[in-house]
């Protein structure tokens, strides 16, 4: 609240000022998105492709569903630093129940299943174990990653049902499937944290767990319930990365996924210690990082410098929200 | 305006997204007075305080202290001026200690330039001491009961060298006694040329302790004077505009069945052998200094706490509740103490807090109904006498004693058959408190169980039937409220007198 006012320290300030200064506090990442987006388009032609587009819209989409997750448990208080590793654990499951069955929906059903448990026993600790879900899912991290290497035997495995890989690479009209899939559970998350229960839950617990408790709130509940969303989540986050080349990798999959997760959750403008935060924030804070690694593509940038690049960004986006 | 005015204010507006909540306000303090701050929930006296304390930037208008003008631009700048500030809700840092917590951002060094503990920990106990408390200084805050940490505040405040001492409303959760013991303090603090701005809904005290007066209503100034030369009815009359009536409005409710029964309840070190029931329609109230157990006793009772023994029965049967949400299934709704810790989710608007504890009033197949929320709370708006610009913006744009209504609101929509109120009227002012004592009667006579723990004597002698004392844990005294007066309260509440406990 206090920082605001001090704007308002001048002569009555017009409406349209005021207006101004409520879209930037309350959608910075938008108005940053809509900059990028148009230097980027400046800066190539190409970029403003419709092919391109839907290329960025295709890359982001594994990241910014594991993001929606993210962002119900960075706003509930926690954070969830397993993701990456549960992604290519749920692929080598998956890959290996479709595998002994033949059956597309068993290998469907195997990926959300073991993400969903993944995150129950994430919620688990954190709720019934009181602990601290960095070290808690610091701890799925390792664990997760390790079952995926010993059952793959640190390789790749790949699919060989016909058809599976149609899931990431099927087009209705010249939209791609995955980006329905991110667009929708974006919707899906939105209605969730702001028409639903669950979400007021969520919210009021992130911002004052003792006050949550004593409204009589089952706080618990709501933890283990946060986490199994974001593993559920990892698990369709999973099944588009496996699909994509029908094949996944234990070793790499996966790989630094939390931290681009939890990027697009911050540069969204949700609060690290959780209660303040938005779902639509999380949507353009993943599509601004998409359009960043594009342009850096179309400029040729060299890959060893894109993260010096990315890191900037994000810490000077983070640096012009407004903080309290 | 005196010779000796040590700070004046003039002229002060603030407002707050376009709306403008003080509009000129002056305020003029003397070198060693007690300057009581006066207003009706929302009239602007937190706004102003928190101006002079750097916290807010004022619109327009000017500080002067001792004749020259200051811009307060941070809190830092007000603390350089000698200025100290115990705020309206409670700032303790409860994962510190009582003595960390006293000398935060100001720790004291030994030429070696570590911590001093050992003298930061005599000082402590020393100021301590002379409120009254007893408490080592190596507790963790957060093991501590609202009132302690209420003290710390003030004992933090009384241990900077300064000036000006603020206090906005530093006693809602003391009992009289501790109330003394803080005035004698003020009282010396004055004699040795500190002036004390005193924010209170208790005119009793105001009248006490105070020398001067500034009376603010809805963001305006309406008056100011001597404290000798007013009566209690002319300041409410200034503060409200209008007459109130402290009219006593209770009246014998028709008692119903039992519907609380606490049996032999036991925490070690908290409370120990309780034993009560309460019957429909009735208005029961708990007092007692503090550490006397009844907040962690009724705490326990609605399952927030475990650890105890002994049995609880609602309606004849027992219960087992280990959770707030089972308590509320089995009837019982908490309105705890400490609104800023205990019940105010900062980052949710007023209409979702009020809504919080009975969601399932406002959903359609599973969808929060918005709609409904908004009527609802414009219903208890209307009741309460809410004031609010924007019943959308989070909750801590409101005034403290306007969060507390939201908070009571909250509760009234949860309806539970038996209902705790702990410290209910925390900040509320006296037209307001009336309002509320009147629901809590309405409830009462719809044949709901109420239970009402205040430090207060004058609160539970006003509304309820049945006044239990507790001290140190256990209950010293029953009565009915036609046997009881303040001084007997008092007696019990400190241990010096006890009735022999004839159960068990
Ligand atoms: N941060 C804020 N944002 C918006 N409005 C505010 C803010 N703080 C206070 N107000 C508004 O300013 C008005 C004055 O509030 P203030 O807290 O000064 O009242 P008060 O006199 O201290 O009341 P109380 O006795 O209830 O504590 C209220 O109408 C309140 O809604
Ligand atoms: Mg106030």
């Amino acid at each position: 609240m206090a920082n605001i006012e001090i704007n308002q320290n001048q002569q009555p300030t017009s409406t349209s000022r005021s207006k101004l200064t409520w879209l930037w506090s309350e959608y910075s990442v938008v108005v940053a998105f809509v900059l990028i987006f148009i230097v980027a388009a400046l800066m190539n032609d190409r970029f403003l492709y419709l092919q391109n587009q839907m290329n960025i819209l295709m890359q982001v989409s594994t990241i910014g569903i594991i993001a929606l997750g993210m962002t119900v448990v960075m706003l509930s208080g926690g954070i969830d630093l397993s993701v990456g590793s549960v992604l290519a654990m749920v692929g080598v499951f998956s890959v290996l129940s479709l595998n002994a069955t033949g059956s597309i929906v068993v290998g469907i059903l195997t990926a959300l299943a073991v993400g969903a448990f993944a995150g129950f026993i994430n919620g688990m600790l954190v709720a019934k174990g009181k602990i601290a879900s960095f070290i808690a899912t610091l701890g799925m991290m390792a664990g997760a990653r390790s079952i995926a290497l010993y059952t793959a035997d640190g390789g790749s495995i790949a699919g060989d049902v016909q058809g599976f890989s149609s899931i990431a690479n099927t087009e209705l009209g010249i939209v791609d499937l995955p980006i329905i899939i991110f667009i929708g559970l974006t919707v899906a998350i939105y209605l969730l944290m702001t028409k639903t229960r669950f979400g007021r839950y969520v919210y009021a617990l992130g911002s004052n767990e003792k006050a949550a408790l004593l409204s009589a709130i089952r706080v618990d509940r709501i933890k283990v319930g946060v986490y199994s969303l974001c593993g559920l989540l990892v698990g369709v986050a999973a099944l588009i990365e496996t699909s994509r080349l029908n094949s996944i990798s234990s070793s790499s999959s996966g790989n630094l996924y939390e931290l681009d997760a939890i990027a697009a959750v911050i540069i969204g403008g949700t609060r690290m210690t959780g209660g303040k935060g938005k779902v639509i924030g999380t949507f353009f804070g993943v599509l601004l990082l998409g359009v960043l690694n594009n342009m850096m593509n179309l400029l040729n940038i060299s890959p060893h410098l894109q993260g010096l690049v990315k890191g900037l960004i994000i810490i000077v986006a983070v640096f012009f929200q407004k903080r309290d | 305006m005196g010779r000796d005015s040590l700070l004046e204010m003039s002229g002060i507006t603030k407002s707050f997204n376009q709306v403008e909540v003080l509009h000129g306000v002056d305020l003029t303090l003397n070198k060693g007075e007690i300057h009581a701050l006066l207003g009706e929930n929302g009239a602007g006296k937190s706004t102003l305080m928190n101006i002079l304390g750097g916290v807010h930037q004022p619109n327009r208008g000017h500080i002067k202290i001792e004749g020259k003008e200051i811009k307060m631009e941070s809190p830092r700048i007000s603390q350089e001026q000698g200025i100290s500030f115990i705020h309206q809700e409670l700032n303790v840092v409860t994962d510190l200690t009582v003595y960390e917590n006293m000398f935060l951002g100001s720790e004291l060094r030994t030429k070696w330039g570590t911590l001093d503990v050992k003298e930061m920990c005599r000082q402590t106990e020393d100021i301590m001491l002379r409120l009254g408390v007893e408490i080592s200084p190596k507790t963790y805050v957060r093991d501590l009961e609202t009132s302690y940490k209420q003290m710390i505040e003030i004992a933090k405040s009384l241990l900077r060298r300064s000036n000006i001492i603020i206090m906005d409303e530093p006693t809602t959760s003391l009992t009289d006694n501790e109330v003394e013991r803080l005035f004698g303090l003020m009282r010396s603090l004055k004699q040795s040329g500190v002036s004390i701005i005193y924010i209170s809904h208790k005119l009793k005290e105001i009248k006490e302790v105070c020398d001067r007066y500034t009376v603010l209503r809805d963001g305006h100034f309406v008056g100011n004077g001597s404290m000798q030369e007013v009566d209690l009815e002319e300041i409410t009359q200034l503060m409200v505009g209008k007459a109130v009536s402290t009219d006593a409005f209770y009246h014998e409710q028709t008692k119903g069945d039992p519907v609380l029964t606490v049996k032999h309840l036991t925490s070690e070190g908290n409370f120990h052998n309780i034993n009560f029931t309460v019957s429909k329609g009735e208005v029961v109230g708990f007092t007692g200094l503090a550490g006397d157990g009844r907040t962690e006793l009724f705490e326990s009772i609605y399952g927030f706490r475990k650890k105890y023994s002994g049995d609880i029965e609602v309606n004849g049967h027992p219960v087992k509740i280990d959770h707030p949400k089972k308590g509320l299934q089995a009837g019982i709704g908490l309105v705890p103490k400490n609104r800023k810790e205990n019940a105010i989710i900062k980052d949710l608007s007023v209409i979702e807090n009020m809504s919080l504890s009975s969601m399932g009033n406002f959903e359609r197949r599973g969808w929060i109904h918005s709609k409904t929320e908004r009527e609802k709370f414009q219903h208890y708006k209307q009741q309460l006498n809410i004031k609010v610009h924007d019943p959308n913006r989070t909750i801590d744009s409101l005034s403290g004693g306007n969060q507390q209504k939201v908070v009571i609101a909250k509760w009234l929509e949860v309806n539970s058959d038996i209902l705790i109120f702990d410290n209910p009227t925390q900040g509320i002012d006296v037209g307001a408190k009336n309002e509320i004592y009147q629901h809590i009667m309405n409830l009462a006579d719809q044949g709901k169980a109420i239970i009402i723990l205040s430090s207060e004597a004058p609160e539970v002698l006003r509304v309820c039937d049945r006044i239990n004392i507790m001290f140190q844990g256990e209950i010293t005294g029953r009565f009915h409220r036609d046997e009881l007066t303040e001084e007997k309260i008092m007696e019990y509440a400190t241990g010096s007198k006890r009735e022999a406990e004839n159960i068990g």
